[in-house]
């Protein structure tokens, strides 16, 4: 009997485990292993969207602040967050809904990455909605380089959200020590970066830059504030790309002369050369803030400028960022599309929405307009006062708008490589053409016409 | 029926009807032995058989995966592997740490398995322990641990550099030498005691008394370990083999995690460039990661052929 009993517990646990699984596996997208949770927008209020946002540290509260905002237009409204863990599970879910042609799942809006969008509108096009355009946004007031990610054709998918505008951040005091002032290095010439580099490196032991070896972003940037691209007409142009050349010549001489530190991943980059205090300087998209502030000893000893070039031009780039899009799914695209335009769009609640976005995320606009309000003209004290944002701002209105590749990062991984095989000993033509090779090869792969 | 089956004389008229009544149970008996199976097996065949089948269909097209179409000639994908130099390193990449590992780690496994199965040996519990322990945990942790200890600012370096053996940090992880050698490392620490439970078994298995006979007949050690022991251990030997062989072939945790791949996709694993054809960089390339797919698991199924043919001593 007891074993009966027993048994008879056992069968109806197993059942109800089984079932418990099945039922969390109801909803289609959660069959993902991500966090993302499907929404149903069907069921959604009249005055209600959803969005999928991945950094409750950066671009969440820029949405809550554009909700708040909204809110003064149409006090009914309610914009649902849907954390994602990172910007990877936004783009799994749209490729799990295109690989089943059914969107169903996805939110009214999404945050999506800049550099993926292309390519996510060229392999999903039943995915997004360009109902954006028929809003009165005057796009002619933000940073067109920005703009140029999320305009396909002459359509506007997107509405931009953050910066990636190039920063060159450096120690004023280890500077000093070696004699230079941060004048110093605005508008110089690579060789120039060098020669001051090598003098920081004798004498502090410091390298002047890094950056993370495997996801190098240095000829992308570097190329981008010559005005070049390492695309051409939809090709990988690097072999015949005198400035490409040149410019993967100057990292591997910055690397050979102990000014630029390779890392060997984006953590070591972050965490051993940035927080481990191994450089005197870093240059990326200026949501590399965050992390140079995590030291707190170094708090008023950091300044930013613009980048070195070839020649001796102030340099100005974009790196990484992303967008708001809405997508096929929404129902209600009036509604989405005039909440985008009145807050992220420079409509009347896009001041208190960059502002609060600015405040309480570090979420800076490529509005020119709404630079130019007073939280930005602020002097921030770990940068020693210098009114950072307004600069960045600044300097993100002057970047260069270069041909844009689906395959940005599939070329950003084969020229990283080709550089690691540059410093270990291949000829730089033999390098750049086995990347290039590697490029037009993958992009071959993807769709055969 | 009990007492079944009946000694019956061989023209006993009640045999035929026995006979029959056999053959009813037998029937029923076999059709509720399949309603056992039934389950197990359509969850086999739709969870399992179904995506290969699915995943071959896939390897045969081309396309984002909205918009698959059958690539011209079908075995287009099949035949762009060969032109894929990034492929064909990582197949090199793949063997290399199967030729090295795999032999290492195996002879390791039985020499510890022979140690531990002393009958003279105290605290054999606790050193048993010890060895399988890597086995429990997991494989994406133990890379990430083995990943800060070998860092250029990590453990090892720190180490090595205060005994005086180097004098300035090794970026481990950045050269292709000592990245590929890293992860060797890391898999014989992690899969050792794991093939050592099976010699265990297999040791255990093994009649005192034949060693017994061997020293009476003036055997040594080593003679005994090579006459004795691993003739007796062929057929564990042969399984540890295959699932080595297999688990090496599908390496993917300690690639990503470990290396990620570099520098400069030396240290990448073929199963973690499917992954990046698949998932990584934005390419969604399913129909060339499935045919990469079906690659590995016609290598794996010939090495596994070839192994099994060379253990076999039936003939």
């Amino acid at each position: 009997m007891k074993k009966r009993l027993l048994s008879v517990i056992l069968a109806a646990t197993m059942t109800a485990a089984l079932m418990a699984g099945c039922g969390g596996n109801g909803s289609k997208s959660s069959s993902k292993k991500s966090a993302a949770k499907g929404v149903d927008t069907s069921k959604e209020g009249d005055h209600e969207l959803s969005v999928y946002a991945w950094d409750k540290n950066f671009n969440i509260p820029a949405l809550e602040a554009a909700e708040k905002a909204y809110q003064k237009k149409d006090p009914d409204f309610k914009l649902k967050i849907i954390e994602q863990s990172q910007s990877s599970d936004v783009e799994d879910a749209v490729t799990l809904a295109g690989s089943s042609n059914d969107y169903s799942a996805l939110p009214d809006i999404v945050l999506f990455q800049d550099h993926y969008f292309n390519r996510y509108v060229h392999d999903y096009p039943k995915a997004w909605s360009d109902a954006i355009n028929k809003t009165s946004i005057n796009w002619d007031d933000f940073g067109q380089e920005k703009l140029s990610y999320s305009t396909i054709d002459g359509t506007h998918y997107g509405v931009p959200v953050d910066n990636g505008t190039v920063i060159f951040a450096y120690r004023t005091d280890i500077l000093k020590e070696c004699g230079y002032t941060i004048d110093d290095l605005t508008g110089i010439t690579w060789d120039k970066f060098d020669e001051i580099g090598k003098k920081v490196y004798q004498k502090t032991g410091k390298y002047l830059l890094s950056m993370d070896g495997d996801g190098n972003d240095l000829p992308y940037m570097m190329l981008q504030a010559e005005g070049v691209s390492q695309f051409k007409d939809g090709k990988p142009n690097f072999v015949d790309n005198k400035t490409m050349v040149d410019i993967i010549n100057v990292i591997a001489k910055l690397q050979k002369d102990n000014v630029l530190y390779l890392a060997n991943d984006w953590s070591d980059y972050t965490d051993q050369t940035i927080v481990g205090d191994m450089v005197a300087g870093v240059m990326n998209g200026n949501w590399i803030i965050p992390t140079i502030e995590q030291v707190k000893d170094n708090s008023g000893k950091w300044e930013i400028t613009s980048m070195p070039t070839l020649t001796g031009a102030e340099g100005y780039a974009s790196n990484g960022g992303s967008s708001l899009y809405i997508t096929s799914n929404c129902k209600k695209t009036d509604l989405a599309a005039d909440f985008l335009a009145y807050t992220f769009g420079g409509g009347d609640g896009a001041k208190e929405t960059y502002d609060a976005a600015l405040t309480n995320g570090g979420v800076i606009t490529t509005n020119i307009t709404c630079g130019k309000s007073d939280v930005y003209t602020k002097g921030v004290a770990y940068f020693n006062d210098q009114p950072i944002y307004q600069k960045i701002v600044e300097m993100g209105s002057k970047v260069n708008t270069v041909e844009q590749s689906d395959y940005h990062y599939i070329a950003r991984e084969n020229v990283a490589a080709a550089i690691h095989n540059i410093i270990d000993g291949t000829s730089v033509k033999d390098a750049l053409k086995e990347a290039q090779d590697q490029v037009t090869f993958a992009m071959e792969g993807n769709d055969q016409k | 029926m009990t007492g079944f089956p009946l000694v019956l004389k061989k023209d006993d008229p009640r045999k035929e009807e026995i006979k029959l009544n056999n053959k009813g149970i037998q029937t029923k008996q076999r059709a509720a032995g399949f309603m056992f199976l039934l389950p197990a097996t359509v969850l086999i065949f739709v969870m399992s058989f179904w995506p290969i089948v699915r995943a071959f269909i896939i390897s045969l097209q081309t396309g984002s995966s909205a918009d698959l179409h059958w690539a011209k000639p079908v075995f287009w994908n099949y035949m762009r592997m060969f032109k894929d130099r990034k492929f064909l390193l990582t197949m090199g990449n793949t063997f290399l740490y199967l030729i090295i590992q795999v032999p290492i780690m195996l002879i390791l496994a039985i020499l510890l398995a022979q140690l531990l199965n002393n009958k003279d040996l105290k605290f054999k519990g606790l050193f048993r322990t010890m060895v399988f322990l890597p086995c429990a945990t997991s494989l994406v942790s133990y890379s990430l641990i083995f990943k800060s200890l070998f860092a250029t600012q990590g453990l090892i370096n720190t180490v090595l550099r205060h005994l005086g053996i180097i004098s300035q940090n090794i970026n481990f992880l950045g050269n292709t030498g000592t990245a590929r050698a890293i992860i060797i490392i890391a898999l014989i620490w992690r899969w050792t005691g794991y093939n050592m439970v099976f010699y265990l078994a297999g040791l255990q298995n093994i009649e005192y008394s034949v060693y017994e006979a061997a020293k009476i007949d003036g055997a040594n050690g080593w003679k005994t370990f090579w006459h004795i022991t691993v003739p007796l251990l062929k057929p564990t030997i042969v399984m540890t083999f295959i699932m080595s062989i297999n688990g090496t072939l599908q390496l993917f945790d300690e690639s990503v995690n470990l290396t990620k791949g570099g520098p400069s996709f030396t240290s990448m694993t073929m199963s973690h460039y499917i992954y990046n054809n698949a998932f990584g960089t934005g390419v969604a390339n399913f129909g060339y990661a499935s045919a990469m797919s079906f690659v590995v698991f016609v290598l794996v199924a010939v090495l596994a052929v070839i192994n099994m043919k060379v253990g076999d001593t039936r003939d």
